[in-house]
């Protein structure tokens, strides 16, 4: 008896503990003044944000549900709905900067996504707030590179060569990501950075089916820091492919002019055959009309 | 030499007087035919509706868009086989008892090919494009081997009601001399100059035959074509191989039944007890006993393949059926409607005509809600979930006009085999008279 007050008292302990402890560590995540202030250096467009929400959906979604349906998984600290205020009244950079961190059962996002990345999540999470205004920063003096980029495929190591150049001159560590275009969105092919000569290779599966010449659609991005850049561009580089109609040739499934052929003959041979039989039957009705005549 | 045959006390022209009776406008037939007309009438009125408002009036949507209508088509389709069975497979394989009421089971297969036709059309919400199934239509499409070979059947079954009825019809022609003048024309012209000479009898027997040989493909496939329209898509409780077999074997028991209940009326309205004796019933439902027996068996192979396994399409489908959302439906029909009457049928006093009757209603019934636990409930299983739709679409229950337009169909075949039944005998005959004869020969 005495035993099971005391057990309790040390459960009733061990809650109160946890929920100071709980209080404690949603109050206390402390984002250092400079991070706090980061602004995002790219305009949050709809391209951006479905991005972001891709990778939400990927990433995100298994603790902190849905935006806006508050069904995050219950947990201690609970990680918060999105779209609620306690996300939206931080600044981005707050965002941005938890999200890359971590802290406890969040995880650390730093090696995950890089920081473009990172923000097309800050920009999906903030296409819940209605009342969002994107804060840019001030550009005044700084000197952003404009980038051109040149694709080529290598054959023998069926690599896809990407050169990044600013006014002729190759760029290093430029992060470059290639995505091959697809009828329902784009699918990543690999990410690299550029060396000293400005060049990058990203792996291409030799056996991706392309159009009849081998040819897909790639979109190749180039950032650092705020530059950024985007090339689009047909490349054969894939696997020449035929593609074939599904109703082509004489199918089941194709139009009543491409049906098989047996069973063509099949279905026309008994239809008029069985119809053939019963005529010369109706007409021999006239046999035995004569039949009588005869007698 | 059987007793169902051994009419040697009848002398011919007791025969021809006591099948010719029927041959008549009496009041009784007035009376009856006004009923089903005025019914008719009212039923065609919900017709009308559904033609100016379109499929809205049903209960049919989007997912169960095969409803009654078709299950009552596979229903009808599935009784006009009995024809093939009895005057074809029976008839040649020369089972002699069978010949009395071999025209009774060809007016019932008439009957129902010519209505399960239009049934058809009752289930298409524009019948005015009813054209473009023919023009339009692709010879890969079960649809359209459906609709060439029910026309067939029914031409068939017409022409095998016919011909070996010319040498009655001729006996209209001499002995029936106070009936309506068109009538005494329509058996001049019908009878196309009958006298029974030989080579008459010659003929007419080569084309029955040669008719009932056609028949036996022509209504196996009809119904085999029929079960194709569900089997041949990928379904759940559809997708089976041995749909053909299956729908075939269910068709002769509903085909069985059909046929007893119309030699029990006009056993009795027509009093043709020296006839259709109970004799024939005792053997009719033997023949029934032996299709709900493969029938039975076909049932078994339905539930138990797709049931066995564990988390199939098709097991959930069986699952649903044996005690799910269909089971009362599915265990009233497979017990009440199909073994339990099986059972009592083994004992001979319930193949007595009477309670051989009743059992045939009751197991008809049965073979018609049969149809709808076919047809309905697979729709009401697709693959993707149903959803984003109104409430009621992930259900079925028939409307008014619906069952109005369903009654109608049957109203029709009534009015379809009385009409017939008036204008010509019902049991051939010459057929008893020659039976008859021959047995004396011996
Ligand atoms: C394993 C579960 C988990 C995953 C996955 C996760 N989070 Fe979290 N997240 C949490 C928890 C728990 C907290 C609360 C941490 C705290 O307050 O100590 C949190 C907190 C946050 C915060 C800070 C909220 C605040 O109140 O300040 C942000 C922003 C955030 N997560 C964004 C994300 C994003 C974006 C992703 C996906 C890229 C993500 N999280 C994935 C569990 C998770």
């Amino acid at each position: 008896m005495k035993n099971n007050k005391r057990y309790k008292l040390i459960i009733l302990f061990c809650l109160c503990f946890l929920a100071v402890a709980n209080v404690n560590a949603q109050s206390d995540w402390q984002v250092p003044a400079k991070d706090n202030e980061n602004l995002s250096p790219f305009l949050f467009d709809d391209d951006m944000i479905l991005e972001g929400r891709v990778a939400y959906e990927n990433s995100c979604t298994s603790c902190h549900g849905t935006p806006g349906q508050d069904d995050f998984t219950p947990m201690s600290p609970p990680p918060g709905d999105p779209a609620a205020e306690q996300f939206q009244a931080q600044s981005d950079g707050s965002l941005f900067y938890k999200i890359k961190m971590g802290r406890a059962s969040m995880p650390k996002f730093e090696d995950a996504f890089a920081d473009d990345e990172l923000w097309n999540i800050v920009a999906y999470i903030r296409s819940f707030n209605e009342n969002y205004k994107q804060q840019l920063p001030n550009m005044e003096g700084v000197e952003i590179p404009v980038y051109a980029m040149k694709l080529s495929f290598d054959q023998n190591v069926d690599k896809l060569v990407v050169k990044v150049l600013a006014e002729e001159l190759p760029q290093a560590e430029v992060s470059v990501s290639a995505y091959v275009m697809g009828t329902f969105g784009k699918h990543l092919l690999g990410k690299a950075q550029t060396n000293e000569l400005g060049i990058a290779y990203v792996d291409v599966d030799p056996a991706l089916p392309g159009d009849a010449e081998g040819k897909v659609n790639v979109l190749v991005k180039a950032t650092k820091e705020f530059a950024r850049a985007k090339v689009q561009q047909d490349l054969a580089i894939a696997m020449p492919t035929e593609i074939h109609s599904a109703i082509e040739g004489r199918h089941i499934w194709s139009t009543d002019r491409m049906a098989p052929i047996w069973l063509k003959i099949t279905f026309f041979v008994s239809v008029f055959g069985v119809w053939f039989a019963l005529l010369f039957i109706v007409f021999g009705l006239r046999n035995i009309k004569r039949a009588r005549e005869e007698s | 030499m059987n007793e169902t045959i051994a009419k040697e006390h009848l002398s011919e022209e007791q025969i021809d007087q006591d099948l010719l009776k029927n041959v008549n406008w009496g009041g009784k037939f007035k009376l009856w035919m006004g009923f089903l007309t005025v019914s008719l009438i009212i039923c065609l009125y919900y017709y009308y509706q559904q033609l100016q408002n379109g499929l809205g009036v049903t209960g049919l949507h989007d997912y169960v868009s095969w409803g009654i209508y078709i299950s009552n088509f596979v229903f009808f389709v599935a009784t006009s086989l009995i024809g093939m069975l009895v005057s074809s497979v029976l008839g040649m394989m020369k089972v002699d008892w069978v010949r009395p009421v071999s025209r009774i089971a060809e007016l019932v297969a008439v009957a129902f090919a010519m209505v399960a036709g239009l049934i058809i059309i009752t289930d298409m919400g524009r019948p005015d494009r009813l054209l473009n199934v023919f023009i339009h239509g692709r010879v890969q499409s079960p649809i359209v081997w459906d609709i060439a070979v029910v026309v067939t059947y029914v031409a068939i079954s017409a022409l095998l009601l016919y011909i070996p009825m010319l040498p009655d019809i001729a006996l209209c022609r001499d002995k029936l001399n106070n009936v309506p003048k068109w009538q005494q024309k329509m058996y001049q012209r019908l009878s196309l100059g009958w006298n029974n000479t030989a080579k008459q009898f010659r003929l007419m027997n080569r084309y029955t035959r040669m008719l009932l040989i056609l028949i036996i493909p022509i209504a196996l496939s009809i119904h085999t074509v029929t079960s194709w329209l569900f089997a041949m898509t990928l379904r759940s409780g559809w997708d089976s191989p041995i749909f053909g077999p299956y729908f075939v074997s269910g068709a002769f028991v509903a085909g069985c039944a059909a046929v007893i209940i119309a030699m029990y009326f006009f056993r009795s309205n027509y009093k043709l007890k020296d006839y259709i004796t109970s004799d024939h019933f005792d053997r009719m439902g033997k023949l029934l006993v032996l299709v709900a027996l493969v029938y039975v068996y076909f049932n078994i192979n339905e539930i138990i393949v797709p049931g066995y396994k564990a988390n199939t399409a098709d097991a959930k489908h069986v699952h649903e059926m044996l005690y799910g959302h269909d089971s009362v439906m599915f265990w009233l029909v497979q017990l009440g409607g199909l073994v339990i009457p099986f059972l009592l049928i083994l004992f001979r006093p319930m193949r007595k005509p009477l309670p051989l009757t009743i059992i045939a209603v009751i197991i008809l019934a049965g073979a018609w809600f049969k149809r709808v636990l076919i047809v309905v409930p697979t729709q009401l299983a697709p693959y993707y979930p149903i959803q984003n739709v109104p409430e009621a679409w992930s259900g079925y229950s028939p409307t008014t006009p619906e069952i109005a337009i369903t009654i109608a169909s049957f109203i029709l075949v009534l009015m379809i085999i009385t009409v017939l039944a008036k204008l010509f005998p019902v049991v051939p005959i010459w057929e008893v008279k020659e039976e008859m004869n021959h047995n004396n020969n011996k």
